[in-house]
């Protein structure tokens, strides 16, 4: 499998640097570092094969994770490891991952190189697992001693619950539950919707006792469509697919869609889908660009929202992209500010709080340069960002979400909506 | 502390030593985390063994697996001081209470690769395979092909006690790792080693819902090379990987979808086949738009293989593979090159509308490429014919530079145009892109030009001018272009004689001492034909439009025969090149691939048999002429045309040979 694996810097030069395997050499590496650095564009693809070895990688902002192999690996798994080690890492360093994260505590890193990968083999990769038994400077002393808890851990390690330790008591039980949708939308010039999909994720925060069962339940037309005793107000939504946390029972899930699961103790994405069906596109942008004289562009744009009027967007932030040519802009809108950004290339407009069923609009005057007139000016997408909170674009809705404890304490259960622009595109 | 030193001095080392010898603890745990800094960066600290080994007599845990990192790295370069270290594991291994240090140990020890010191390891190694705990037993077992890598000849009552396990072990995560640590030691001796009955069939499908992500890889993995007895048990194998599809890792799902479709062709029933298939494309899908660009480049670079086999999972959905303004240019690449072979007589005009917006992008090799996809297309249905002319034209009149894209743009109207002559009415075309031809400043595009002139003489003004203009610099060209030049400046003679005759003479003169033979060549062959029969020269030289057939064979990227192998390893590094595992990696076998019949999953049909029909075209090909053959070629998607092109003179030539 993986025969080595390095942490790299920007200037090429190896941080971390673990052997699993013995038929690569610090050389090849070191070469592969140099040619790295030659090209810096990342239009570097992931994975390069030079002479039967092939290297992978994936940068976390300045540094770059390689891993390396000889034989013919599942090349997503390997990138798959790359992102989990990466995120291991940082939940050590308190979400940064740097050169001095990792010069600092480069003992560190070797404790847990040693014990995520095995000849190359992936193990356990949970950063919450692993954080059991490595754990910075001497705290882990106390742990050692004990033998029967080291007993408890590697059961749990090796056990079906791997990902939920045994004996967990809190106080209050409390469930956060956040669904927060990202909407992707890309609509053409003559303003025809070419995709409109929502990815959507459901975030699970728990502090729960003991090993308590867990049952959620969506407005998912499928499962809705089974139980027979469909209200008007309850009409199910079609979900294109969903993926869980390992936590959820698939098995069961398959065999009649019912979500059950033992949470890990903490924070966790438990569900991610995908929705493509009947998506309720939060705003609707008109745009114009017309040339009045030769140097003179005119941008008039309306925005109207379409969500209910008891709701508000926030940060709604809007990006028309302008020529490179521009000098100025002069900008004249009724609700929020715009300006034009050199570095953007683009007049942005933003908006703090835009209300439900609501229209507006932006005038904008840019005037352009003369120089570098027979450039054709290629025309970036215009791009929307927003956040509706107590929105989703797909209309999901949780409708239950039960816990099941044999000490049968009550738990409080909060739910929070959110719906954000992701690539929310239009063409020009 | 500082990690990254200058080179250990001498008397670095020295104060090294002397830590690492003192008896104050915390100066030798400082010390020794020294020296770890230093093999880190490279250099060498291998002298200090002895007085590094000596710390292990301390019983800290972060100290002893520091210690063991060191032993690991200089264990080869020091055989025999690692012989000390030996007690010092077997005591771990059979004494220690704590599991972790039992792991620790055994782990360790196996990486020692040292030979003769691997006699030593076989007894704790049997011990800790049949150990209580099962994160003992994981790690013993992965230690069984370190060891079988360096002396395979001590191994065989290891394998013996592996198998064994294989049959009793009942913790999933020991089970995957067997699997696994099994098939490493496969690849390794070339033979094979897991012997699977049903009930360990069965275990394997338990273990898939029990253990974690990477023992659910290695399993589904495995599951994939694996050809089941009939369709009952391909049918309860699929049905026991369906729930995987929802697995949040991404390789999870992958592994899913890979094990469901290798399996497809082994089940009777057709209707479960088509549900399945619906099942599957979703998840699919989903791993498309994954948020992480490196998994859905993979994902992505097999997709070519899946629409070969299952063309049903993307029915009508090509929009899947339309780029975002900000995705990195590598999966733009990938996606441009799925929609051209996902592209079909009846969604050409969806897929040229996407193209035309991206020659609106900055980069110019990403738009060099959508104008190949464009012409392409183009030339591949007849009836996008019109449609993609209109949209290379409009392209071409906003050109004022001679950038990269406008080389391929001459490149692909010459196709075009030796697709269908008549093209050159079709909104002009034939002014505009005259209008541009002297922006060609690479060998293809200046001979693509050279054609033009030279095809369509008597339309275009002033081209015995232009010609001339060419041969001035006849010099300076490249042989590729040279060559066209000699058959083009021919053509226009014959259209213009009286005009032409010095120019030829010109031509004659200049080319008739090249360097190279193929230009002297058909210097004199052109030379002696039209001094005895300017006629036969025009059968030759005159180019008949509309002898291009339909490309659509030319998309497929894999032999039908090769897809049950090539589908068996989806994912792996192999596949990404869109190549065997044997083609790549010299040391493994040729898999053969006993299944007489490719089924191919198509939209509406049942799953048909496509063998048959490929042979027959196959035979149809070999009848149709020589140049047509050649002229397909030179339309090859990725290979370097200039090659092409050679053999094209080549059998030009032949030709001419007979006729003389």
């Amino acid at each position: 499998m993986i025969s080595s694996l390095s942490f790299i810097n920007q200037k090429g030069e190896i941080l971390i640097y673990r052997v699993y395997k013995d038929d690569i050499s610090r050389n090849e590496i070191t070469q592969f570092c140099a040619k790295m650095i030659a090209t810096k564009e990342n239009k570097e693809f992931p994975i390069i094969n030079i002479d039967q070895t092939s290297f992978i990688h994936i940068s976390i902002k300045d540094i770059i994770i390689l891993a390396t192999t000889k034989t013919d690996v599942n090349v997503a798994m390997v990138l798959e490891f790359l992102y989990q080690l990466s995120k291991i890492c940082k939940s050590y360093f308190q979400g940064n991952l740097d050169e001095n994260c990792i010069k600092k505590s480069f003992v560190l890193i070797y404790e847990i190189l040693d014990e995520v990968l095995d000849y190359g083999i992936p193990q356990i990769a949970d950063p919450n697992l692993l954080q059991k038994f490595i754990q910075e400077g001497g705290v882990q002393q106390e742990t050692t001693i004990n033998i029967e808890k080291l007993r408890q851990l590697t059961f749990t390690l090796t056990g079906v619950v791997s990902w939920r330790p045994i004996g967990l008591y809190y106080e209050k039980n409390e469930l956060y539950l956040d669904i927060i949708e990202s909407v992707n939308l890309l609509i053409s010039a003559k303003d025809t919707v070419l995709r409109a999909e929502v990815v959507g994720s459901i975030e699970l925060k728990s502090k729960l006792t003991g090993m308590p069962e867990c049952q959620i339940g969506m407005n998912d037309k499928l499962l809705m469509g089974k139980q027979q005793k469909q209200t008007k107000q309850t009409i199910g939504i079609s979900i294109d697919d969903m993926k869980f946390h390992p936590c959820v029972r698939l098995p069961k899930f398959d065999k009649d869609r019912t979500i059950t699961f033992i949470p890990p103790d903490g924070h966790c994405q438990l569900i991610s889908y995908r929705i493509s069906e009947n998506i309720n596109i939060p705003f609707k942008v008109n745009v114009f660009y017309s040339e009045i004289i030769d140097n003179k562009l005119e941008i008039r744009l309306k925005i109207k929202s379409i969500y209910d009027n008891n709701i508000y967007g926030t940060n709604v932030l809007v990006k028309v992209p302008v020529p490179k040519n521009t000098v100025n802009a002069i900008t004249a809108t009724a609700l929020g500010k715009a300006r034009y950004e050199v570095e953007e290339q683009s007049v942005i407009w933003r908006i703090k709080k835009f209300q439900g069923d609501f229209e507006t609009s932006l005038r904008c005057e840019i005037n352009l340069g003369t120089t570098n007139k027979d450039q054709v000016w290629s025309k970036p997408p215009l791009k929307m960002e927003f956040q509706i909170p107590m929105f989703t674009a797909s209309g999901l809705r949780v409708r239950f979400l039960k816990v099941m404890e044999k000490a049968g304490y009550k738990t409080n259960k909060w739910i929070r909506y959110l719906t954000k622009g992701g690539e929310y595109l239009h063409r020009l | 502390m500082a990690y990254f030193g200058n080179n250990p001095q001498r008397g670095e080392l020295q104060e090294l030593y002397a830590d690492l010898n003192d008896l104050n603890f915390e100066k030798k745990k400082e010390a020794v985390k020294k020296v770890i800094a230093y093999m880190t960066v490279g250099k060498d600290v291998s002298d200090l063994f002895q007085s590094v080994i000596k710390c292990l007599e301390f019983n800290d845990i972060e100290m002893k697996k520091l210690i063991y990192l060191y032993i690991v790295n200089y264990s080869r370069q020091k055989p025999d001081d690692a012989i000390m270290v030996i007690q010092n594991f077997r005591k771990d291994v059979r004494k220690s209470e704590n599991p972790l240090v039992r792991a620790l140990a055994i782990r360790t020890f196996g990486c020692l690769r040292v030979p003769k010191l691997n006699e030593y390891l076989i007894e704790p190694l049997k011990d800790c395979i049949q150990d209580d705990d099962p994160y003992v037993r994981k790690t013993a077992v992965l230690c069984v092909p370190k060891v079988y890598e360096v002396s395979p000849e001590i191994c065989p009552p290891l394998l013996e006690l592996l198998q064994k396990l294989l049959e009793k072990e009942s913790n999933a995560l020991v089970l995957a790792n067997l699997i696994q640590s099994m098939r490493e030691i496969e690849v390794v001796s070339g033979k094979q080693i897991i012997i699977l009955n049903q009930k360990i069939i069965q275990k394997l499908l338990l273990a898939v819902d029990e253990c974690i992500e990477w023992g659910q890889i290695f399993i589904l993995d495995y599951l994939a090379t694996y050809n089941p007895q009939d369709s009952k048990q391909a049918e309860i194998i699929i049905e026991r990987t369906l729930p995987r599809l929802s697995h949040i890792n991404p390789t999870v799902t992958f592994c899913a979808v890979k094990v469901i479709l290798k399996y497809l062709d082994f089940l009777d029933n057709g209707d479960l086949v088509k549900n399945l298939c619906k099942k599957v494309a979703p998840s699919l899908i989903s791993l498309l738009s994954w948020n992480q660009p490196e998994v859905q480049y993979t994902i992505l670079r097999n997709i070519s293989l899946i629409l070969q086999k299952f063309p049903i999972l993307f029915e009508n959905d090509v929009k899947v593979f339309f780029c975002s303004f900000n995705e990195p240019y590598y999966i733009k690449y990938e996606k441009l090159d799925i929609m051209v072979r996902i592209c079909d007589s009846k969604n050409f005009g969806q897929v040229l509308n996407e193209l035309l917006i991206y020659l609106n992008e900055a980069d110019p090799h990403f738009v060099r490429k959508t104008i190949k996809s464009i012409g392409k297309i183009a030339i591949t249905y007849d009836k996008a014919l019109d449609k993609a002319v209109s949209i290379l034209v409009e392209f071409a009149k906003n050109i004022q530079q001679p950038t990269e894209p406008v080389q391929e743009l001459l490149i692909q109207m010459q196709l075009i145009y030796k697709k269908n002559k008549q093209m050159y009415k079709h909104e002009e075309s034939l002014k505009i892109i005259y209008s541009i031809i002297d922006y060609a400043n690479e060998p293809e595009s200046k001979s693509a030009c050279a054609w033009i002139v030279g095809e369509f003489g008597e339309f275009i003004p002033k081209s015995v001018e232009k010609m001339k203009e060419y041969i001035d610099n006849f010099q300076m060209e490249d042989r590729l272009v040279q060559l066209q030049l000699l058959t083009s400046a021919v053509q226009l003679y014959l259209k213009y004689p009286s005009q032409c005759s010095i120019l030829i003479q010109q031509l004659i003169t200049s080319a008739k001492d090249s360097f190279n033979p193929d230009v002297r060549d058909r210097t004199y062959i052109y030379w002696r034909l039209l001094s005895t029969d300017p006629e036969i020269v025009k059968n030759l030289v005159c180019f008949n439009s509309g002898t291009f057939s339909n490309f659509s064979k030319d998309l497929r990227l894999w032999e039908t025969q090769d897809l049950v192998l090539a589908l068996e390893n989806m994912g792996n590094i192999s596949n990404l090149f869109h190549k065997l595992p044997h083609q790549l990696y010299k040391n493994i076998k040729i898999k053969v691939n006993n299944q007489q019949e490719v089924k191919i999953y198509k939209g509406d049909e049942k799953p048909e048999s496509q063998v048959k029909e490929q042979q027959d075209e196959n035979q149809q090909n070999i009848q149709k002429e020589q140049q047509q053959q050649q002229d397909i070629d030179l339309l090859n998607f990725d290979d370097p045309p200039v090659n092409n092109n050679n053999n094209n003179n080549k059998s030009n030539k032949t030709d001419v040979f007979e006729l003389i």
